[in-house]
């Protein structure tokens, strides 16, 4: 066990070439001895890419990655003890399972057999696989499948554990079971793991800390809750929470901020913390958003909407709100209680209240300023 | 009954038409083979070939005898033999050959692979009849392979003459390997980029990753590549020619040429029994890797 540091970490592909394509830039972060990371990002942001480099599946450009006090940059993948778990599990088809876990203790270890039989079936055990050692994966259902991809690569009792979207292949019920097992299961262990899923609410639910990738660039490192209250930009707020946070691009003006539908005054200390920017997005997650029923006498942080659709998902409504003098489809969300109840075409009216909102600079995307954090519970800001 | 009953029944007729047409049309040259080989060549008239010899029931079909096919198994044990120990080791090795160069130019990454991939695939369209002449000169002059095979003649089993089934054997091998090396690629290519990589993490060498990972997932393109190099090897005649020339050497297809046919005239039910003893191998073949060969072509 022992803690992963990437050191600007840079890699391209066709380096040098006329299709050169940078796929992570500068990468820097230190994953803690016992970790539980997730790398989140939409497809193509080079997480995959990362995490392979740190698998030594890909070389590495420029930068430095070390396990514990050890460079691993040029050591080959089976050097670097580390286990990874694919996402289409990997198995090998012709070996039974108690032959697939074993593979990796016989290749890369000399530990005699009787050795490497007691740690197999008691891996096998913990994963609640004991009785499907002898079949062949093409016998078991996705769900057992993946058990034993984490146990093939628990089995080998590495430093560091990598996963490259392992859930994605289940079905949406027994993704949600693996989840809260595999947490339980690497908090157990207590080995440093690197998570990669493209799905936030795996970030947020899985990872003891998330690092947001966009474009090859790290965004932000933090926790889950820091992540999605204190987003470092437009970016980590709009890619983090779901539904995601609505965006109205405004023109400010002193305090004002003016938007196509409404002009927004801003509380005075929060106008004085935004320095010269003038062009900025205002943001706001949609469960802060009011909803109230039409009035007449309309607040400076009030807007008079119509509801476009509603969609129940249980516990809660997103509803679809359009600013009243607004055209069909310009639409933002506001998340409400599920026993409330509102129907498509009410008049109502949406209150964006100045303690959650978020200001992004236009032109960097950097948050100016977010939400205060007052009356969130566990988050310092950073 | 229904009209679409009726119509399914009529369809199914019509099938069943068609393919007992086909299985006449291919089956009846095969038939008509192993009638001419059973009739004693005493009384064997040419008339009605289709016809089992049913003398003297049926005048004019000649009379059964098996001795046709005694006489061409004597007249092909050695060409047998000799084919045997040529298509054995040239099938196995080009079969396996072709596997390790289809893994190394498909499953391991270095560089300029595709450059030596384009050579194997050029390879597979160099014509025998160019190459006839160079071979000669090159088993006979440049390699003094009958020389360096003289000291093996002492061992038990081996002959002298056996370094022109060597020369054979290596032959075959290298001009068999494009064509494995093709079909096995095709088949590398669709295994899992994923579970290779998790061999090389789990610790296994290149060369583990192909004896342990590779090998066993290829078998039923083993059964492919080895119908296809057995029936070619097999029934090659241009290079047994060109390199046995003649003599202790020869293998079946060389025996096959002029057993039956003397001054007397030609021997049809001997020429015919010998023609199935020598295609027997080759069916026997396809029957016992039939099934590995359907998972190989489909899969």
């Amino acid at each position: 066990m022992a803690e992963l540091t990437l050191d600007s970490v840079t890699k391209v592909f066709n380096d040098g070439g006329s299709d050169e394509v940078v796929a992570v830039d500068d990468l820097s972060m230190g994953i803690e001895d016992g970790e539980f990371l997730v790398l989140v990002g939409p497809s193509g942001c080079g997480k995959s890419t990362t995490l392979r480099m740190i698998a030594g599946l890909e070389t590495v450009t420029d930068g430095e990655i070390r396990l514990g006090e050890r460079t691993i940059n040029d050591s080959s993948p089976a050097d670097r003890d580390i286990a990874m778990v694919f996402q289409s599990y990997a198995l090998y088809p012709h070996m039974t399972v108690r032959e697939n876990m074993r593979f990796g203790l016989e290749e890369s270890t000399d530990m005699p057999d009787d050795e490497i039989r007691s740690k197999v079936e008691g891996t096998a055990a913990m994963m609640g696989i004991e009785d499907l050692l002898d079949r062949k994966p093409s016998e078991l259902s996705g769900g057992q499948q993946q058990r034993v991809a984490l146990g093939r690569a628990i089995v080998r009792d590495p430093s560091a554990f990598l996963m490259d979207e392992p859930l994605s292949n289940l079905d949406a019920k027994l993704r949600a079971t693996m989840r809260t097992e595999l947490q339980r299961l690497q908090a157990d262990l207590g080995v440093t793991t690197v998570y990669v899923t493209h799905d936030q609410t795996e970030a947020m639910t899985m990872g003891d800390r998330i690092a947001v990738l966009d474009d090859g660039v790290l965004q932000q490192v933090g926790t889950p809750l820091e992540c999605y209250h204190t987003p470092n930009n437009r970016f980590v707020a709009g890619f983090i929470g779901e539904p995601s946070m609505n965006f109205f691009p405004t023109a400010r003006s002193g305090d004002t901020l003016s938007a196509e539908q409404f002009t927004y005054p801003l509380p005075e200390a929060v106008a004085s913390s935004l320095g010269d920017a003038t062009e900025v997005t205002l943001g706001v997650r949609p469960e802060d958003v009011e909803v109230r029923p039409a009035v007449d006498d309309l607040g400076d942080h009030d807007f008079a909407c119509v509801v476009d659709v509603v969609e129940p998902v249980g516990e809660s409504n997103n509803v679809y709100l359009r600013f009243a003098d607004a055209p069909e489809g310009e639409t933002f969300i506001a998340t409400i209680s599920g026993m409330r109840n509102v129907a498509a075409g009410d008049r109502v009216g949406a209150t964006i209240p100045p303690s959650a909102i978020h200001l992004f600079d236009d032109r960097t995307g950097a948050a100016l300023r977010n939400r205060s954090l007052a009356d969130v519970d566990g988050v310092t800001s950073t | 009954m229904s009209t679409a009953d009726t119509d399914a029944r009529l369809k199914r007729l019509a099938l069943y038409a068609v393919l007992i047409a086909m299985a006449g049309f291919y089956l009846l040259p095969i038939l008509t083979g192993l009638f001419t080989s059973i009739t004693s060549p005493e009384s064997y008239t040419g008339q009605s070939p289709f016809l089992p010899p049913m003398e003297p029931l049926l005048p004019e079909t000649g009379s059964f005898s098996l001795q046709p096919w005694g006489n061409a198994f004597d007249g092909l044990a050695r060409g047998l033999t000799n084919s045997f120990i040529l298509v054995i080791p040239a099938t196995i090795l080009s079969g396996l050959f072709g596997s390790m160069a289809a893994y190394g130019l498909t499953n391991v990454d270095w560089r300029g692979q595709v450059g030596i991939y384009a050579l194997f695939v050029a390879g597979i369209f160099i014509p025998y009849q160019a190459v006839l002449v160079p071979l000669t000169q090159f088993w006979y002059n440049v390699v003094p392979l009958q020389s360096l095979f003289a000291p093996l003649a002492g061992l038990p089993l081996v002959q002298a003459y056996h370094w022109k089934l060597v020369a054979l054997i290596v032959t075959h091998t290298a001009y068999g390997i494009p064509i494995c090396t093709l079909l096995f690629r095709a088949h590398y290519k669709k295994l899992s980029d994923e579970m290779i990589e998790a061999a090389r993490l789990d610790g296994a060498s290149v060369s583990t990753i192909y004896r342990r990972i590779v090998l066993p997932l290829s078998i039923p393109m083993f059964a492919v590549v080895f119908i296809y190099q057995f029936t070619q090897i097999w029934n090659d005649l241009l290079f047994a020619l060109t390199i046995v020339q003649f003599g202790d050497a020869s293998v079946v297809t060389q025996e096959l040429v002029g057993i039956g046919v003397s001054q007397a005239g030609t021997n049809f039910p001997l020429r015919m029994a010998a023609a199935l003893l020598a295609a027997l191998p080759t069916l026997v073949v396809y029957v016992l890797f039939g099934d590995k060969f359907a998972e190989g072509v489909t899969a």
